[in-house]
């Protein structure tokens, strides 16, 4: 009987201690929600994961567009970057009458079921990011449009070492799409005239992993004695590659750019182990999605290539088609990080 | 009068009786938190993305029950979630690829259980290179995207509704959970679980025979991973390497908090239906309530931690010999007394 007793006891204690953790949190929840007083539309933003400074950014820069608009933006997602884990946050959204969700999808497919049945209910769908199945939403959102982001780097590298020499990319892993489209774009940036002088020498995959990232960086450094520049696009990549030039001291023979977060890579940029990293602005990014959807909504956006729209603070917008993918709104063109604004930045 | 009041304190003192009261009063609690959450839709939708979870951890408490542990079952349900895509893209009749997933889900499960039923090696250590292997078997068999777009007679079982309200998902589950609960409690395959679980060289002396016994176990949780990875696939709509990544600490707390002994030989399912519905609920209301996801699993982990260390506790004072029930030892001497088939050593008063 005592073993009973103590269970019995002890579920006790189990459930006074979660309600009591749960009303002290829900508790500040409510005063967050109190806030939003005379409210518009109830716009949900779910990022791939949160507790990461990029998707902090984002919501960071979407309730910075809904406090302008009048709007409410509940920012809330999974702890793992898991599609599996986003659903039962869309459904919610559902569940609780959202007007819009704003996703970055972890598996463009896997979220696309709840994210049609969420639009059955009435929500409008904005992707942002992390595009979903195309006929899961409205609009997508994009960072600069992947010809952007290839063009971009190869030209920021090329500057840096005199348009010509052996050069290398470092990526991510050989099946991530996002990565294999910038490469393409960057092959075809290649073989314009002023790019002729550099050579392609080995693409390499550091699988999104400091540690490989580094050992492959060692081997493009040692089988590639006269390699002039490594391209990064990955913000993994590109912090394990500079570290490792750092530490070789190879930091002005080989030359380092690509796609890398301010914060992680300030050292390296102040050191002149990577001069020109870039990225796009990640509040901004998240200010446009909540634009995006704001004017979905008010029906001024129905995904129709041409419509232009204003952006709060930055400026006019069109809805076009991007690289093949459509409906899509782009957010321009990538930051610059350099020794003289890298400290600007905070992300 | 006594008697009446004795029963009463009995019943109420049942770990399940205790999740029903825990389930009403989250209920009432996430009804105050949400205006959301008392409706019709969400609570017939409650358990709907959690099934996956639920049909892997019904064959988990099995392989706890009877004293080990399964740590693979995620991996498991990710490399048949891939293989039914691959016989499925490569032209084979969408019913047969789902039996060829399935029976890899059950070949693997198979492999665990020789390592650990037939070589006698620590179930613990078996999983977690299971769970890496079977992770990167998963990512050689599909790399990449990933596949989408099955057909919906295939779909319909995680993400199908009956009469436009009912998930299918649900009744599978719910299906799944009365079956393998007349297995657990009412076969002699189960009665073995909980006398192995109990004392395992016990059970040998008794003649249950255990290596078989411990094999089939591992081979079902491998079985019932097929089965969620069908259910995981109807419901997201998309075969990927990565398939129920994450999910182990859903799976685990749903059969600890049910009131399965971590250490074996005590459990039910029902109570580990039980903790998946007070899990999935609990994630609902807080979600409906917009609370932050890192407090969501602040609030799980405090949960799955306090039902282990109670649990522990219990144990704790119980081997020290307290009176009313008859420590494991003497049951122990029971079992090897009587060696047959119908005994029905302690399992059976502090489990079920």
């Amino acid at each position: 009987m005592s073993r009973r007793r103590l269970r019995f006891g002890g579920l006790a204690i189990c459930l006074v201690f979660a309600a009591a953790l749960v009303t002290a949190l829900t508790a500040t929840a409510g005063q967050e929600a109190a806030g939003h007083k005379g409210q518009n539309y109830k716009i949900f933003l779910v990022p791939k994961l949160i507790g990461v400074n990029v998707f902090t950014e984002n919501g960071k820069g979407a309730k910075e567009a809904a406090k302008e608009l009048g709007d409410t933006v509940i920012y809330n997602g999974p702890t793992e970057a898991v599609a599996a884990k986003q659903v039962p946050f869309i459904n919610t959204a559902a569940q609780q009458q959202a007007d819009a969700i704003i996703i970055s999808a972890n598996d463009p497919n896997a979220v696309a079921p709840a994210l049609k049945r969420a639009a059955a209910r009435g929500a409008k769908i904005v992707s942002y990011d992390g595009d979903v199945a195309r006929d899961a939403r409205t609009i997508f959102v994009s960072p600069p449009s992947a010809s952007a982001i290839g063009q971009f780097q190869v030209e920021w590298l090329g500057s840096q070492i005199g348009y010509k020499g052996e050069i290398a990319i470092l990526s991510a892993t050989p099946t991530a799409a996002n990565q294999n489209t910038w490469i393409k774009f960057m092959k075809a940036a290649l073989k314009k005239p002023k790019y002729r002088g550099m050579k392609l020498v080995k693409i390499a995959y550091g699988n999104d992993n400091p540690t490989d990232s580094a050992k492959e960086t060692q081997a493009l450094l040692q089988g590639y004695p006269n390699l002039k520049g490594i391209i990064s696009p990955t913000t993994v990549g590109v912090a394990a590659a500079a570290q490792v030039l750092q530490q070789e001291r190879k930091c002005n023979a080989v030359a380092l750019t690509g796609l890398g977060l301010p914060n992680e890579m300030r050292k390296y940029i102040k050191a002149g182990c990577a001069k020109k990293v870039g990225l796009w602005n990640e509040r901004d990014f998240g200010y446009l999605a909540a634009y995006v959807a704001h004017y979905v909504l008010d029906g001024k956006l129905t995904g129709k290539i041409g419509q232009t729209f204003k952006a709060g603070r930055l400026g006019k917008r069109t809805v076009v088609v991007s690289d093949g993918n459509r409906p899509v709104v782009v957010l321009g063109d990538p930051l610059v990080f350099t020794k003289a604004n890298v400290d600007k930045f905070n992300f | 009068m006594r008697t009446a009041l004795l029963f009463a304190a009995r019943l109420l003192a049942r770990w399940e009786v205790l999740l029903v009261i825990a389930i009403i009063g989250v209920g009432i609690w996430s009804t105050t938190l949400s205006p959301f959450f008392f409706v019709r839709a969400n609570l017939l939708d409650l358990l709907t993305p959690y099934a996956f979870i639920g049909l892997m951890a019904f064959g988990l408490a099995f392989v706890v029950i009877a004293g080990e542990i399964d740590i693979s079952v995620a991996s498991i349900l990710a490399v048949s979630v891939v293989c039914f895509s691959q016989f499925y893209d490569a032209g084979l009749n969408v019913w047969l690829a789902l039996l060829a997933g399935l029976a890899v889900a059950t070949g693997l499960g198979c492999i665990n259980g020789v390592l650990v039923g037939i070589f006698d090696l620590p179930s613990l250590a078996i999983t977690l290179g299971t769970l890496a292997a079977y992770q990167g078997l998963a990512y050689v068999i599909l790399p990449g995207e990933g596949v989408a777009a099955f057909p919906e007679s295939v779909t319909k079982f995680g993400g199908g509704y009956w009469h436009v309200e009912l998930p299918i998902a649900l009744i599978v589950l719910v299906v799944f959970a009365v079956a393998l609960g007349f297995v657990l409690h009412a076969t002699r395959f189960g009665r073995y679980l909980y006398t192995i679980g109990s004392n395992r060289e016990a059970a040998r002396f008794a003649g249950v025979p255990v290596a078989r016994v411990r094999v089939t176990v591992f081979a079902l949780s491998g079985f019932m991973a097929g089965i969620a990875g069908i259910v995981y696939l109807g419901y997201f709509g998309s075969a990927r390497a990565d398939a129920g990544q994450g999910s182990l600490l859903d799976v685990v707390t749903a059969v600890v908090l049910g009131g399965v002994d971590i250490f074996g030989g005590s459990g039910s399912m029902l109570g580990v239906f039980l903790a998946l519905v007070l899990v999935a609920e609990l994630r609902n209301g807080m979600q409906l309530a917009n609370i932050s996801g890192d407090t969501q699993n602040i609030v799980i982990g405090v949960l799955l931690l306090t039902a282990i260390v109670l649990g522990n506790l219990t144990r704790a004072i119980q081997a020290r010999g307290l009176p009313s029930i008859p420590r494991r030892k003497e049951v122990i001497g029971n079992a090897t007394a009587s060696a047959g088939l119908a005994i029905e050593p302690e399992t059976e008063v502090k489990g079920r």
